[in-house]
């Protein structure tokens, strides 16, 4: 059994690490990563060269975590970079200097935590005004991301730093998931439910880093858990369970059935099993000369 | 009955499916067997056992729809009503001269020491009830909260009402009794300006304290919507305003989260200063 | 060989101490009326048939306690964590124990198809009217079997002790306090004391594995005897009358087709038990007073509860000073109102129709028959399909992209809509396939639909042929009906005497032979009254059948062997050539 379930998740991994490779890759959306200036937003570039450094020393991360820290001083060009990708996405809702408007709040002092997981899971920018934008493919690439965040943090610090995360303790992160975040996240990691028409995403797509940011930053409804709620390994922990969570590694019992519990399982018995039984049963029963 | 050839063709070959059909389950039941042997797979294990009996199945159904017989048969089904010479010897046999039914005293004492052993044996149930003999209206209504008890988190460290983060819950426990089902409550810290009812527990430096439980059906109301200031329960979407005294806003329930009243002890970790301010969890019959 | 010594040597010394031949003649000849409907209940004793040799390997390795215990194992994210025993071993039986997961699934997907099949049992027997005299004692029984079998599932999915679980316990526990007076003592007398109690899983173990199913099994036993006793009801037909069945014999025909059908089912439950997951408790976690997993519902069997506890408005009020919670009208007595109507229905029912309240019926009603009845159904039907819906609101508001509470809204909306709309849409259609006797829906013509419209006369009550309701025209084989109808009796080569029915349709054998003459007229003279009979010569039609059943038997068995022979050989090879030092 063991042989067996080693090979297993051997594969499952691989096809995970591939999808998750495409998934992180690089992918800029036209709409929003289209090299043509406006000339109508040519707001003055912030100084963005006295801002200190936002985040400590890269860390090994799991691998495909998607962008990965800002790099360390930003040198001129990023910083315009930066300032350009701003004033052509960001400022026409959330003002051009951070300030917010009536479109998008402020972002001064959000962190970068915050501007990270709201680019890197795709959420930011957004086509239209909606209440809860989904996790969607990023719209700019990694180091576009990293100009970004340096640049929105250029506009007045404080805030969640981007986390670093390390390899957790796998029972401690389920141990945690289940007391804080299966509520709403489903202890299946497959999302739920809330009031007013918003939800509790799946986490079936988010990276280490991105748990850890949400974790810290509390985007939307979601609780924010500082430090002194959740320690730093704990949040490594409950990173690294999300990660076990994720894919069909789990789903040792066969098809999940969207992990949605007893309703799925109860259609699966009438539309599957019974519907079987009862075609079984019209062939067995029919009368003699039919 | 249509088909090709003739019926002695038909015949063979349905016979031929047959045999191929129980040759099919013999192979499946050999393959569980050696998934079985070599550490065995949930599915691979499944599928074989499947295709083992689905072999049988199919053998057996094109055996009882292609070579035997259906239909054509009739059997008498004779009327319910017993001819009256059966009944009256029955009734005679019950109720003859010998029969016990006729000593109406005797009867009557029998029927009263049955009684009282029924009665009697209704006694033991007693002994499902909880061992501490409590009343079940008491202990429902009380809970190990009290005037001094600290609140722990789930790993037993007590709480400082610093220790009560901006924007999330963070779910509490009288000390040394964490796993108990009526106890869990959560604090939350809110600014007092936006409070539109006073909350029942009081507050100290804006943490409040309410029961986990839900007033529906006792589930706990672990989704907190940040911003909102509401909890919202998993099981049948009740919702609680923590700004209104925690009274519910949508869905089933009918009364507001009890609060948990609070102080600061001289060490500065937050106790209660009584049990919750109503019993926790969903309503019962002797709930005041 | 093997049937000639069972015919032979063990029956004669069987017989020489029972005298098993001439009621094992007589229950071989037994008659089954061939009808696919007939056999739901089949399906549902079956899968009880895998639950409790699927069950019966589950509790060799469940522990059923709530003690502290550290669990090993395969699993990683446990590995080293402290929970209850009883999740702890269900983690273990999944996990660690060989095919101990596919056995556990089976278990809960048999548990699922044998509701399901209760239900459509139920169905059938509702629609077809077989409830009636003289069938309401197996009509109590079944009611009664549904709700024990709605029980132990319960307990079943509750006994692991996980999150989920757990939380379905919390609410049934909360429900059953909410009754007013003994709520509360009600709910420490079962579970003794406070929810959660350690009492709680060691008595729902004692409960699902021996109490409840013992007493299924009694109710089974009883059903099925009763069901022998009183003997088959069967649809009107060609030859059919209300003292007789007409179909296929237990053996060799219904045997072979039964036995086809165990097969099937353990064959459906095996397929989902290894491809489909259910119930990952694993992924759940250990149950914990102050967690919650969301979405929350339970299986869908006692999810029609769940779905009226969320559709109920938050109604609770006081009576003399008292509370009675909200869980308490849409819990426990819509609860009790659903099932106390299902035993009283065949009463409720024969109260109505005064006018034929002492006859006994063999022949079912085809379900248009009776258009008050199907219209009451199907709208029961459609409450009970909003109900389900309504228990999965929240997965629904997230797949619609709706709030939720619209969702309960329109849902709200529905349960007192649907049931009415949908039970008078059934109605009618039921009137107007009554009124215009066509074979289905398909073939309603507009004056069909217009004279079920019509009320006040009899217009959709008048019909002829086989949607025909009165019992006066189906009781009596009345010699109009089957123009050339007769019964024709011979005598046998070995000095037996047969009959069989004939008309224009159909010819019907008589299921077992008889000594005399007598005999055979008075069997005759029961299924058909009196029909003109007479003595014609033997005909080999049935009679040479046997000997043509062994020798095709003999064929089959000797090719299955063969093939057997020829697999086992491989696989020795196949063994054999890759055997290996063991790691």
């Amino acid at each position: 059994m063991v042989t067996a379930t080693r090979a297993d998740s051997a594969r499952r991994l691989a096809v995970f690490l591939a999808v998750l490779g495409l998934a992180a890759g690089p992918v800029p959306r036209p709409g929003y990563a289209a090299p043509v200036p406006d000339p109508g937003d040519a707001a003055p570039a912030p100084s963005s060269a006295s801002q200190p450094s936002p985040a400590g020393p890269p860390s090994p991360t799991a691998p495909g975590d998607g962008p990965g820290p800002p790099a360390a001083p930003a040198p001129d060009p990023v910083a315009s970079r930066g300032a350009d990708l701003y004033l052509r996405t960001c400022a026409s809702c959330h003002g051009p200097a951070g300030e917010g408007s009536q479109r998008g709040p402020s972002l001064v002092g959000v962190g970068p935590a915050s501007v990270d997981f709201q680019l890197s899971t795709g959420r930011m920018p957004v086509d239209q005004e909606t209440r809860q934008p989904p996790h969607r493919r990023p719209a700019f690439s990694a180091a576009d991301i990293r100009a970004l965040v340096a640049y929105v943090d250029s506009l007045g610090g404080g805030g969640p730093q981007i986390p670093t995360v390390g390899p957790g303790d796998l029972r401690e992160g389920r141990e945690l998931f289940l007391a804080n975040c299966a509520a709403c996240h489903s202890a299946t990691g497959g999302g739920a439910t809330l009031t007013n028409g918003l939800v509790a995403p799946s986490l079936d797509r988010s990276t280490p880093v991105q748990v850890a940011e949400a974790i810290r930053v509390g985007p939307g409804l979601m609780p924010a858990f500082p430090e002194n709620v959740l320690g730093p390994e704990q949040v490594d922990a409950v990173a690294g369970y999300v990660q076990h969570l994720r894919g069909g590694r789990l789903d040792r019992g066969g098809a999940s059935l969207g992990r949605l519990g007893p309703i799925t399982e109860g259609l699966v018995a009438w539309v599957i099993g019974l519907a079987l039984l009862v075609g079984v049963v019209r062939w067995l029963g029919g009368r003699a000369g039919r | 009955m249509t088909g090709r050839g003739t019926p002695d063709r038909r015949e063979r070959v349905s016979s031929a499916v047959v045999a191929a059909a129980f040759g099919v389950s013999a192979l499946g039941a050999a393959g569980f067997a050696a998934v079985y042997a070599t550490g065995g797979q949930t599915q691979l294990e499944g599928l074989t056992l499947a295709v083992a009996f689905a072999g049988i199945a199919v053998g057996l159904s094109v055996w009882a729809r292609r070579l035997l017989p259906t239909g054509g048969y009739v059997e008498e089904h004779e009327p319910f009503d017993s001819p009256p010479a059966d009944l009256r010897l029955a009734a005679e046999a019950l109720t003859g001269p010998e029969s016990p039914v006729r000593r109406r005293g005797l009867l009557a004492m029998l029927g009263l020491a049955l009684g009282a052993l029924a009665g009697a044996a209704l006694f033991p149930l007693r002994s499902l009830l909880p061992f501490d003999r409590q009343r079940p209206a008491r202990a429902l209504r009380t809970t190990p909260w009290a005037a001094g008890v600290r609140l722990v988190r789930a790993d037993g460290t007590p709480v400082r009402p610093a220790d009560v983060p901006d924007g999330t819950v963070l779910t509490v426990f009288p000390q040394g009794h964490r796993s108990r089902g009526d106890v869990p409550a959560f604090a939350v810290r809110l600014d007092p300006a936006r409070f539109t009812a006073p909350p029942p527990g009081g507050t100290v430096a804006g943490v409040v304290v309410y029961s986990l439980l839900c007033t529906h059906a006792g589930c706990p109301v672990a989704l907190y919507l940040q911003g909102t200031a509401r909890v919202l329960c998993p099981c049948h979407q009740s919702t609680f305003d923590l700004l209104a005294g925690a009274r519910p806003v949508a869905g089933p329930a009918a009364r507001p989260l009890p609060g948990l009243p609070i102080t600061v002890d001289v060490e500065g970790y937050l106790v209660a200063t009584g049990d919750f301010t109503a019993p926790p969890g969903a309503g019962f019959w002797s709930l005041r | 060989m093997i049937t000639r010594w069972l015919s032979g040597r063990l029956a004669r010394s069987l017989d020489d101490r029972l005298r098993v031949a001439p009621v094992l003649r007589r229950a071989l000849a037994k008659v089954f009326p061939d009808h696919w409907s007939f056999m739901f209940g089949e399906i549902a004793l079956y899968s009880f048939v895998v639950l409790v040799l699927t069950g019966v390997f589950l509790t060799l390795f469940f522990e059923p306690s709530t003690a502290d215990t550290v669990y090993s194992g395969a699993y990683a994210p446990l590995d080293g964590s402290r929970t209850s025993a009883a999740y702890a071993s269900t983690v273990r039986l999944s996990f660690d124990v060989r095919a101990g997961l596919l056995m556990r699934q089976t278990h809960h997907w048999s548990a699922l198809l044998f509701v399901g099949a209760i239900v459509l049992h139920l169905l059938r027997v509702f629609f077809t009217g077989a409830y009636r005299r003289p069938r309401e004692i197996n009509w109590l029984i079944g009611v009664t079997m549904l709700a024990l079998a709605l029980f132990n599932g319960f307990t079943g999915y509750s006994i692991p002790d996980d999150l989920l679980s757990g939380t379905g316990l919390r609410i049934l526990y909360s429900v059953t306090q909410s009754i007013p007076l003994v709520g509360e003592w009600l709910v420490f007398l079962a579970a003794g004391g406070e929810f959660p109690t350690a009492e709680l899983v060691p008595r729902m173990f004692v409960s699902h594995v021996l109490l409840v199913p013992a007493v299924l099994a009694a109710l089974i036993a009883a059903h099925l005897g009763i069901l022998l006793r009183q003997k088959h009801s069967q649809f009107p037909g060609p030859g059919r009358t209300e003292n007789n069945v007409v179909g296929s014999r237990f053996w060799p025909s219904y045997t072979v087709r039964t036995l086809a059908l165990f097969a099937w089912v353990l064959a459906v439950a095996f397929a989902l038990g290894g491809l489909a997951q259910i119930n990952p408790v694993w992924i759940y976690g250990p149950f914990d007073p102050a967690q919650a997993t969301s979405p929350a519902q339970p299986d869908w069997y006692v999810a029609w509860g769940d779905g009226a506890l969320r559709l109920f408005p938050a109604v609770e009020f006081r009576v003399f000073g008292r509370l009675v919670p909200s869980p308490f009208l849409p819990g426990v007595v819509f609860g009790g109102l659903t099932f106390a109507g299902l035993y009283l229905w065949p009463f409720l029912e024969r109260r109505r129709r005064r006018r034929r309240d002492r006859l006994a019926h063999q022949l079912l009603d085809p379900p248009r028959a009776h258009p008050a009845r199907i219209g009451f159904g199907v709208g029961v039907l459609a409450l009970f399909a909003v109900l389900l819906a309504a228990a999965a609101d929240d997965i629904l508001a997230r797949i619609l992209r709706l709030p939720v509470l619209h969702v309960l809204s329109i849902l709200r909306v529905l349960a007192l809509a649907l049931p009415v709309s949908a039970g008078v849409v059934a109605y009618l259609v039921a009137r107007a396939l009554r009124a215009g006797g066509g074979r289905g829906i398909g073939e309603l013509t507009r004056s069909d639909v217009r004279s079920a419209m019509r009320f006040g006369s009899r217009a959709g009550g008048v019909s002829t042929g086989v949607g025909d309701p009165s019992p006066v025209a189906t009781a009596e084989p009345a010699a109009g009906s089957h123009d050339a109808a007769r019964i024709e009796l011979w005598r046998d080569p070995d000095g037996l005497w047969r009959w069989r029915y004939r008309d224009a349709v159909v010819v019907l054998a008589a299921s077992q032979a008889y000594r005399s003459r007598p005999e055979a007229e008075r069997a005759a003279a029961t299924a058909y009254g009196d029909l003109p009979a007479r003595e014609v010569a033997p005909s080999g039609g049935r009679t040479g059948e046997p000997a043509a059943m062994r020798e095709r038997a003999g064929r089959i068995a000797g090719r299955a062997g063969g093939y057997l022979a020829l697999a086992a050989v491989a696989l020795w090879r196949g063994r054999r050539a890759r055997r290996r030092p063991p790691p």
